[in-house]
């Protein structure tokens, strides 16, 4: 069997088959989406494109390992097409046109090399300011998540973790995670809760991530070490819940025991309706959380797609080994 | 310029007899002033300045009283009134004054407050004992002083022991660096209160100085009461003491001139914690002098949170007079209505091993705010290895809004650490994205953010209660109430 999904823009599932619709996300018309791609299912349809290679050819298709026969329920979550993006004060591009499908309950991963775009393309889709979305469509949950402000994609259900969170003097963490816990609560329709409601719900998922108490009382990220951080963004994640949760080298920094706390906090979240598309550099993190699919990216583009195998042919042979094809 | 325009408005009758101490002051001064001329005199009498001094010592409770007035108070008030004689009102081409704009006062009808306001009900925060000045007028019955250990006073110059007396007597008036505002504060302080902290006492609770201010005109009776208050803080030897001045009005917008003086002295190896809150009326003048004066390896800490008044200016003051001795000041000026908010600040560090903070930071929330920051400070040929360091971030939140910064670290030692920086802002967008990040709208965002601004100041209060204090008011301020963030 085929591992490998070529991701030339020109024969990726969504994107030849929208290949005659307008590309700009504005003038994108959202329902025939999730109707085309739920029926046919992109991934097997690719794998009959594929061409095989050598290395891999023992390994499952992605599919078979992920979806569990779950395939005819599982609905896309996340629709990225022909996505391109310039830096937006320099007006550089950095994205040059990214696809990228995630249904409901799979978990991907992206790797690449440094500076391929991998952090740029989580903050465009979390609608960070630095950058200008120039062509393409993301649709999420069935919505135009290019039209959203960012804190509407975030109450929308799409969390990301930062690579570099910053620091936020003078704001105290429980009080932020408050606001932000609150924030979500009258999205949804619910009371707001005090302090001490939230401190009750706040304290077993600071065990779960062991995070000491005294990490609430100190302001957001500052003087947190490398580690403490990531460690603070998945407390982050576990408060507020995600449909959709980017990780952006969640892994970087953390000590072995932290990554396992990390990764049972973040297998804990995982449920057959929410995804995870999480960016790192080791296969070290895609053993405790396992990926449906493996991208690869490379100068603005996602330049290949597999399943968790990819990860050791890089491991094994570095970025030669993949981008030489 | 505006030591020669002699405002109409003044309130004073200039008929009255001169009574104006010492005696050698001359006639010329005073036909002057009757003449009202128009020729240069920058260097010698103001008119407008004798004039204020004179019904200054009218409403003086002595001089209606048989009673000797204490020593040091009569010093204090023989050398202001000298100094007043050949100080003009200062005017925007004076280097201090330059961004700072006193004419709101000029142009009132100013009134010396005459007697305390009788009968008032003051609440003070009852978990620290506490001295209450309404009006610049040490009210006793407000006292509340339990808890204090033995040898530590707190009250009146009236009620002190020789001893006191004679170490109160031995520091007044032998400051030089003062300006107009000084003097005056000095020719009509109608009392002078009192802290005083033997050797060698830790005094455990802070001591709560309350400046009421309560006589106060409306906005447009142009009618400024002035009061004067003023209180020494003499910490001997070894002895630390924590001091809270809080100033305010009544309610209400009233005109008001609160013109008030703080004398500290530290002895060796002394420490004094500081916190000052200036939440005075919008429409009030404020004008403040710190002047401390430090010994050998004594420590002194300044906690500053001012958001009131039309016009506010804090002069701080202090002299390192020993090695080893150190010095934070945080100051934290909030602007949300058409006002003036200046710190003027020198720091004179003269011998080895010193070590000085001072943080500054302002919001200007308003089109017509202006925040002023000009701090020096002053490393001397034989303060060698000092550790200074200086650093002012003011943050503009509308259009027009103003500061004027100059932050001033002069060196003449050579071996010295020294740091600094100035820095005006916006928000930082990166953090600001990082609440939307979160779920939480812009707004919400920048709110949280402008308060955080000035957290950092705030956090700085030694006492968790006044911490409270600040943190709801300036939220209040803000408008940031509804904000959840505890
Ligand atoms: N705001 C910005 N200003 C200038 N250059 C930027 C900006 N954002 C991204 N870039 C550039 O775009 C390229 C992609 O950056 P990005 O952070 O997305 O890379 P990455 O794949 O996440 O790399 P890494 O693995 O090192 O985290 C880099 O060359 C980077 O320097
Ligand atoms: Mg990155």
């Amino acid at each position: 069997m085929a591992a490998f999904l070529p991701s030339n823009p020109s024969t990726s599932c969504c994107s030849f088959k929208f290949s005659n619709l307008p590309s700009k996300s504005h003038v994108f018309t959202l329902p025939a989406l999730p109707l085309l791609c739920r029926r046919s299912n992109y991934h097997r349809h690719h794998l009959s494109l594929n061409r095989v290679t050598a290395a891999l050819s023992a390994v499952d298709s992605p599919l078979k390992s992920s979806s569990d026969g779950q395939d005819e329920k599982s609905q896309p979550l996340l629709q990225v097409t022909g996505l391109t993006a310039v830096i937006a004060e320099s007006k550089q591009e950095i994205l040059k046109g990214v696809n990228l499908l995630v249904n409901e309950g799979e978990v991907h991963a992206i790797m690449g090399k440094n500076g391929s775009g991998k952090s740029t393309l989580s903050k465009v889709l979390v609608g960070h300011p630095d950058y200008e979305v120039t062509e393409g469509s993301v649709v999420f949950k069935g919505e135009n998540l290019l039209e959203m402000e960012p804190e509407e994609r975030s109450l929308a259900g799409l969390f990301m973790s930062f690579q570099s969170p910053v620091e936020i003097p003078g704001v105290n963490n429980i009080d932020f995670l408050h606001m932000a816990y609150n924030a979500r609560r009258r999205k949804l329709g619910q009371p707001e809760i005090g302090p001490i409601e939230f401190y009750a719900y706040l304290y077993p998922k600071l065990e779960r991530l062991s995070m000491k108490t005294d990490f609430l009382n100190r302001n957001v990220n500052e003087g947190f070490s490398g580690g403490e951080r990531k460690r603070n963004e998945i407390l982050q994640l576990a408060v507020l819940g995600a449909d959709l949760a980017i990780l952006d080298e969640i892994d970087s920094g953390l000590d072995v025991d932290a990554l396992r706390d990390v990764a049972k906090a973040v297998n804990g979240l995982l449920t057959p309706k929410n995804s995870l598309l999480m960016i790192t550099h080791y296969r070290r993190l895609l053993e405790f959380i396992k990926p449906t699919f493996i991208h690869i990216m490379e100068d603005g583009r996602i330049i290949k797609t597999g399943d968790a195998s990819i990860a050791t042919v890089l491991e094994e042979g570095g970025y030669k080994a993949i981008s030489g094809s | 310029m505006s030591a020669l325009s002699f405002s109409p408005h003044l309130h004073i009758n200039i008929n009255r007899n001169p009574k104006l101490t010492p005696k050698r002051r001359a006639k010329p001064n005073k036909i002057r002033v009757s003449l009202q001329t128009t020729f240069p005199q920058a260097t010698f009498s103001d008119p407008f300045v004798i004039q204020l001094a004179e019904s200054l010592e009218d409403s003086l409770p002595s001089s209606s009283s048989s009673l000797p007035q204490p020593l040091p108070l009569q010093k204090l008030r023989d050398s202001s009134s000298q100094t007043l004689l050949s100080t003009p009102w200062p005017s925007r081409k004076d280097e201090p004054f330059r961004f700072t704009d006193t004419s709101m006062i000029k142009s009132s009808q100013i009134q010396p407050i005459t007697r305390p306001s009788s009968s008032l009900d003051v609440s003070t925060d009852a978990q620290f004992p506490s001295l209450v000045l309404i009006d610049g007028f040490i009210q006793n019955s407000a006292l509340n002083l339990s808890n204090l250990p033995d040898g530590v006073y707190v009250g009146s110059l009236l009620g002190v022991s020789d001893g006191i007396m004679k170490r109160v007597s031995d520091f007044i008036s032998e400051f030089q660096c003062g300006d107009l505002f000084w003097s005056i504060n000095g020719m009509g302080a109608p009392d002078l209160g009192v802290i005083y902290v033997p050797a060698g006492c830790k005094v455990e609770n802070p001591i709560y100085l309350k400046y009421l201010s309560v006589e106060g005109g409306n906005v447009d009776s142009k009618k400024l009461p002035i009061s004067n208050p003023r209180v020494v803080v003499l910490v001997e030897e070894g002895g630390e003491v924590g001091i809270i001045e809080e100033f305010v009005g009544k309610e209400g917008n009233d005109c008001y001139w609160a013109n008030s003086v703080l004398e500290v002295v530290i002895g060796k190896g002394g420490k004094v914690r500081h916190s000052y809150l200036q939440n005075q009326s919008l429409n009030a003048a404020h004008i403040k002098w710190t002047a401390v004066r430090q010994e050998t390896a004594s420590g002194y800490e300044l906690v500053e949170v001012s958001t009131g008044g039309k016009l506010s200016r804090h002069n701080v003051h202090v002299q390192q007079l020993g090695p080893d001795t150190e010095t934070e000041l945080s100051s934290f000026h909030l602007l949300v209505s058409d006002q003036t908010q200046d710190l003027h600040s020198r720091l004179l560090l003269d011998h080895p091993r010193g070590y000085c903070r001072q943080l500054h930071k302002c919001i200007v929330a308003h089109s017509l705010g202006q925040a002023v920051f000009d701090g020096n400070v002053k490393v001397n040929r034989y303060a060698q290895q000092t550790d200074a360091g200086q650093l002012t971030r003011s943050l503009l939140l509308e259009p027009r809004a103003t500061v004027n910064v100059k932050p001033n670290l002069q060196i003449i030692a050579d071996d010295v650490k020294c740091s600094h920086g100035a820095a005006i802002s916006d928000l930082e967008e990166s953090q600001l994205f990082y609440f939307q990040a979160r779920g939480i709208d812009l707004e919400t965002a920048r709110k949280a953010l402008v308060f955080s601004f000035g957290a950092e100041v705030i956090e700085r209060f030694p006492y968790p209660s006044i911490r409270n204090q600040v943190v709801s008011h300036v939220k209040n301020l803000m408008g940031t109430t509804d904000v959840s963030f505890s």
